[in-house]
């Protein structure tokens, strides 16, 4: 086979970023020579919509719509808002309550959520079950809970934006969310995390080719609360901050399941093993160790051999 | 980690590289490609040198609510043909941990079109700077059985605050507002 027949079409790889979903999405894509550019803008494009529709800052946002006004009356949403809340409902179900969007008060307590002086005052006594998916797309809270969305739309949003370069032809293409990513093409590629003592340290920890990696962690989110330290980790059960040191990498066939994946595993290592074999999905545990200066890494996917 | 031991089965340590300052940077677009990721349509790009004046400075951190460090704004013309599709404008940002080269497209309505980065630079943050914490890797490197990729292109985990870029941003709209006719 020579050059000509195996490549019809020259291709080129554009990698660009855009500061969305309050961090740095970069975007790669590999393709026809001319096309790539504008699939990237388009995916771009599709997660700004998704940031301006479930943004908990934004006071404009379809969220903040359901956060004032969905206890009073239904609030009828758009297809993606509705996509990433039905998905959101059934990790709260499958994980017993471990994935729970109704944290925000916590989170707006301990300051990583901004006050909305003109929000309802949130309810304490309510939680994924009070809220309710009614037919043709419209959201009604049986309490005056609180939803955020950032532990999942994050993921939904690369997923989506990796369907968009699919559908334009793209050859192979990488969308990474600050730590939520998804990638496809003929290449494996070579995810890396940080060291969870020591973020500026990289190690390269699983091979992807097709599929989705979303890595959680506190070292670049903590702060200061009533003179500790907390993280906007928050455990559904006990609306607790987590102040833990590992970082929890989810590997699901898309980003959203990663994404979300990574707040069941953090709440509750041992009860999310069975939540993770229902979505056929992987978790990888780093942990410093102090002793040895490395990194030890727990494997789902290895606990489930050995059972 | 003594409540996941019995659960999890341990493989591999893994050891940390110690990466050399710039640890991690990605070139993303030089100037021309990200005028024309910005302004498609765009046919050229018209240079405009501006040097505020410190009336100009004090009016856009006034209207910002952003400290002006830099007087010289680097501004282009969007032209297609005879006709301006707008403004745009490169800029930097220093961060906590990285180095932003981002420009701006607004268009001639005064709103934001566009934010692409050009480069992104990431620096050393407080852990490393500790003599301490950095010792007990010394001399590790060679014996890592895992080879450091200088890559972050797949870097999982990196929610860096996009905090100062927003406020770079907003900082740029004042600075178009009042100083780009």
């Amino acid at each position: 086979m020579n050059a000509a027949t195996s490549l019809p079409v020259p291709t080129e790889e554009i990698i660009r970023a855009r500061p969305l979903l309050g961090t740095l999405v970069e975007i790669a894509a590999t393709g026809a020579i001319g096309r790539v550019s504008h699939a990237i803008s388009q995916a771009f494009d599709a997660i700004a919509e998704i940031q301006a529709l479930m943004s908990y800052q934004d006071p404009a946002s379809e969220l903040s719509r359901i956060n004032q006004f969905g206890f009073t009356d239904p609030v009828p949403v758009h297809h993606h808002t509705w996509t990433v809340l039905r998905s959101a409902q059934e990790l709260s179900a499958t994980s017993r309550g471990l994935f729970d969007v109704t944290i925000a008060p916590t989170l707006t307590r301990l300051g990583f959520l901004p006050r909305h002086a003109n929000f309802p005052r949130a309810s304490r006594h309510g939680d994924w079950r009070h809220i309710v998916l009614l037919p043709d797309q419209r959201v009604q809270l049986m309490r005056q809970v609180r939803l955020d969305l950032s532990g999942i739309a994050k993921g939904y949003a690369v997923d989506v934006a990796i369907a968009i370069l699919q559908s334009a032809g793209i050859h192979a293409g990488r969308v990474n969310a600050g730590g939520d990513l998804r990638v496809f093409g003929a290449t494996e590629q070579t995810i890396h995390v940080r060291a969870p003592h020591a973020p500026t340290q990289t190690m390269p920890l699983v091979q992807l080719n097709e599929g989705a990696a979303a890595t959680s962690a506190a070292y670049f989110a903590q702060r200061r609360h009533a003179q500790r330290s907390v993280t906007p980790l928050i455990h559904p059960y006990t609306r607790s901050a987590s102040s833990s040191e590992r970082s929890i990498t989810v590997l699901a066939s898309n980003c959203m399941l990663a994404d979300a994946l990574t707040k069941v595993v953090q709440a509750d290592p041992v009860q999310a093993t069975s939540v993770l074999a229902h979505y056929q999905a992987r978790a990888l545990i780093v942990e410093h160790d102090p002793v040895s200066g490395g990194c030890h890494v727990f494997d789902s996917l290895q606990q489930a051999r050995a059972a | 980690m003594h409540k996941l031991s019995p659960w999890f089965y341990t493989p591999a340590l893994i050891l940390p590289a110690v990466i050399s300052a710039p640890a991690l940077g990605v070139q993303y677009l030089n100037l021309e490609q990200a005028q024309k990721a910005l302004f498609p349509s765009a046919d050229h790009f018209e240079s405009v040198n501006v040097n505020l004046t410190p009336a100009q400075r004090q009016q856009i951190e006034k209207s910002s609510g952003v400290k002006v460090r830099v007087n010289e704004i680097k501004a282009w013309r969007a032209k297609q043909g005879d006709s301006t599709n707008g403004w745009f404008l490169l800029d930097e940002v220093i961060g906590k941990h990285e180095l932003i080269t981002y420009a701006v497209a607004i268009g001639l309505d005064g709103a934001v079109q566009g934010v692409e980065i050009l480069d992104y630079r990431e620096g050393h943050g407080g852990a490393v700077r500790n003599a301490n914490w950095r010792a007990q890797f010394k001399g590790k490197k060679t014996s890592s059985p895992l080879r450091l990729d200088e890559d972050i292109r797949n870097l999982s985990g990196a929610t860096l605050s996009c905090q100062h870029l927003t406020e770079g941003v907003r900082r740029l709209l004042a600075t178009q507002a009042i100083a780009l006719k």
